[in-house]
């Protein structure tokens, strides 16, 4: 089979390569705004702090991963953001820090909510579980490594969370098809009394139920 | 010889029987902290002759969907307990990446199917978050009154469907009663009963008419008595407060540990609503309380809950009384943002062009921008993270979704409870899967 190449939009069109400023934003919220902690941050951790974005009021640090655990461990005792939100996976497929991990964190006294941002590059797809820090983290860790295929080292429960433990893929991943790999997972007959089938489009290769629904021819036809 | 004519399935039937495995090896090298609990009080754990591991859903009618409960059992008490979730994965953080940012709008409407409306907002504010656009006064009034009407919607749902699990059918038909009321007003704003699909990007389809206000106003004037109905029945009823009372307690810390939101989080006593918290559509202009239980155990999510609904009643009241006088475009006025109505479709050329070209391209936000976008669903904090490269669909999205994150903190619950308790604890935490399992 030929490799097919991505989509890409088949008409012109003009991107918009400006990010939009941040006070025009009309849904910007003052949570976001952390300026203390980014303070704060970048006095303590100083050079592993790689880059911090604006967008839309929001605030995205970018760190270096090998010092993730202890600046959620400094977020969490000394900054109060004790509640986890959201933590999830980025394939920005290029060929360098090719994923993302994010961490989306809640400081519930003061209001206030930032964005921790990891890389994690393709040779080596281990980072630090943050289930030591926040229980939180537990069934979100498991969601990218079953979406991305990223280990998390000291996590003690890597099952995939939503696939089968034998799916062998990681959906999320870009190159990862649309329509499915056939064949990956097997499915239910189509008929009551039908066979498995391995294949979800079945029908695409020419294969047709063994049986329809009408009712079965009776002597008296 | 291709897939299909494969007639040996042996290697492909491994497939459950491996995940199954998997499965209960975690159910068997789990530490729960009851462990640590009979560890501590220096007796040992008696369960020789009573342990048994047994397995509840995914078909199972009290689990509100496909769970799966795995328990290890000593005797009655729930020792140990692995959740499967993922029955009904249908991979939409996939699908959203080959869809245009309006196209996508019905996927949210099948996540949490008890509230689509509260969905539907949630996805429209994120996508007008990360594109920056501007959503007229009118329509985030109407949105914001039909997503209360879905929290209450959804609240009834979970008051009905709780009481059946603990054996009272006749409240489950009272409630849907009332839901049948709310299905009608859904059905005359929106068009749909279910799948409503109202909010566009930039505002929403169609303007309230009178009929539909004077539908909202009757229900909103009827509600209060039925509600108080309910909570004459069942605040001093001994069985209800019997089965409630004492079970699944989540501390404050634990609460927030575990990731807890909405009602859970609020049951436990931590005021924190996304409504305050960071204020979305018109939330910081109408005076409503967030209802807060300190005891945290199911019947003080019971009280959360039966409160919300009245200040939703009250949320809404002031958005009817706002609406009669606030006249003004549903849509924002710009045809590379929002869809143009339907009278310029048909009778302008321009918007012909515009309404093809914003079903084809749509809203291009600009490329790199990611934001986060929260929005308090009845069950929780609903969130989506959404990451443009400049084109019409989405590089990214990930969807913060309350029931997934709830769902994490009932294994948590489970652990220490009664066999019998475990149908009222998974009503408690009011998950849907279809929201869970993404």
């Amino acid at each position: 089979m030929s490799k097919k190449q991505p989509t890409t939009l088949s008409f012109l069109f003009t991107p918009a390569d400006s990010a939009a400023g941040e006070d025009s934003n009309p849904h910007a919220k003052t949570s976001t705004n952390v300026a203390g902690t980014l303070d704060a941050l970048s006095s303590r951790f100083g050079d592993a702090i790689e880059e911090v974005t604006a967008y839309a009021g929001e605030r995205t640090v970018r760190v270096d991963r090998a010092r993730i655990i202890e600046l959620l461990t400094f977020l969490k005792e000394d900054q109060g953001y004790t509640y986890l939100a959201d933590l999830g996976g980025i394939d920005r497929f290029t060929e360098d820090d090719r994923y993302e991990i994010m961490y989306n964190l809640v400081n519930m006294d003061k209001g206030k909510r930032i964005r921790i941002v990891i890389r994690v590059d393709e040779d080596q797809m281990v980072v630090p579980s943050a289930t030591g820090v926040y229980k939180a983290a537990n069934w979100n860790e498991r969601e990218v490594w079953d979406m991305f295929g990223i280990r998390f080292d000291g996590h003690n429960d890597l099952r995939r969370m939503f696939m089968p433990d034998d799916f062998e893929y990681h959906p999320l991943r870009k190159e990862f098809p649309l329509l499915g790999v056939p064949g990956s997972l097997p499915l239910p007959p189509q008929t009551p009394s039908g066979g498995l089938t391995l294949d979800p489009f079945a029908r695409a290769h020419g294969s047709v139920p063994p049986k329809s629904y009408d009712e079965p021819a009776g002597e008296d036809d | 010889m291709s897939i299909i004519e494969k007639t040996d399935f042996k290697e492909a039937l491994t497939f459950w029987p491996r995940h199954n495995e998997a499965l209960y090896r975690r159910l068997e090298s789990k530490h729960a902290w009851l462990e640590d609990r009979h560890q501590g009080d220096g007796a040992p754990p008696d369960a020789l002759d009573n342990e048994m591991v047994l397995n509840i859903g995914p078909q199972h009618p009290a689990t509100h969907g496909v769970l799966r409960c795995a328990v290890e059992l000593d005797g009655e008490c729930i020792e140990k307990c692995v959740l499967d979730i993922g029955y009904l994965h249908r991979g939409v953080e996939k699908l959203a990446e080959s869809k245009t940012y309006q196209e996508f709008m019905p996927y949210t409407d099948r996540m949490d199917y008890l509230s689509p409306y509260s969905n539907n907002v949630a996805w429209c504010l994120a996508v007008e978050k990360v594109a920056g656009i501007d959503v007229p006064e009118r329509a985030q009034w109407i949105r914001m009154m039909m997503s209360e009407l879905a929290r209450i919607s959804a609240h009834l749902l979970w008051m009905g469907v709780g009481l059946m699990d603990a054996g009272a059918v006749s409240v489950f038909l009272w409630s849907f009663q009332m839901r049948e009321d709310l299905y009608s007003i859904f059905d005359h704003v929106t068009g749909a009963r279910l799948t409503v699909s109202h909010s566009r990007i930039g505002g929403v389809v169609s303007d309230l008419d009178d009929t539909g206000m004077d539908m909202i106003r009757d229900f909103v004037e009827r509600f209060p008595e039925v509600h108080a109905g309910w909570v004459k029945l069942l605040n001093r009823n001994r069985i209800w407060i019997d089965r409630n009372v004492d079970i699944g307690i989540l501390s404050k810390e634990d609460a927030i540990e575990l990731g807890m939101t909405g009602p859970n989080l609020r049951g436990s006593g931590i005021a924190h609503d996304i409504r305050r918290f960071e204020p979305y559509l018109k939330y910081d202009e109408v005076d409503f309380t967030i209802p807060i239980r300190e005891e945290g155990d199911a019947l003080a999510r019971y009280f959360v809950r039966m409160e919300e609904m009245m200040e939703s009643i009250k949320i809404i009241r002031q958005c009817l009384d706002k609406l009669e006088t606030l006249k003004g475009p549903i849509r924002t006025d710009n045809a590379k943002r929002a869809y143009p109505s339907k009278n310029e479709v048909y009778y302008s050329m321009e918007g012909l062009i515009h309404d093809f070209m914003y079903t084809d391209t749509g809203v291009t936000p600009p490329k790199g921008g990611a934001t986060y976008h929260a929005i308090e669903a009845p069950k929780g904090e609903l969130g989506f993270y959404v990451q443009s490269d400049g084109t019409g669909k989405p590089f990214r999205v990930k969807m913060n979704t309350p029931s997934f994150t709830n769902l994490q903190g009932l294994e948590h619950m489970l652990e220490g409870g009664l066999m019998g308790d475990m149908v009222i604890l998974i009503g408690t935490v009011d998950p849907v899967l279809g929201e869970a399992d993404k």
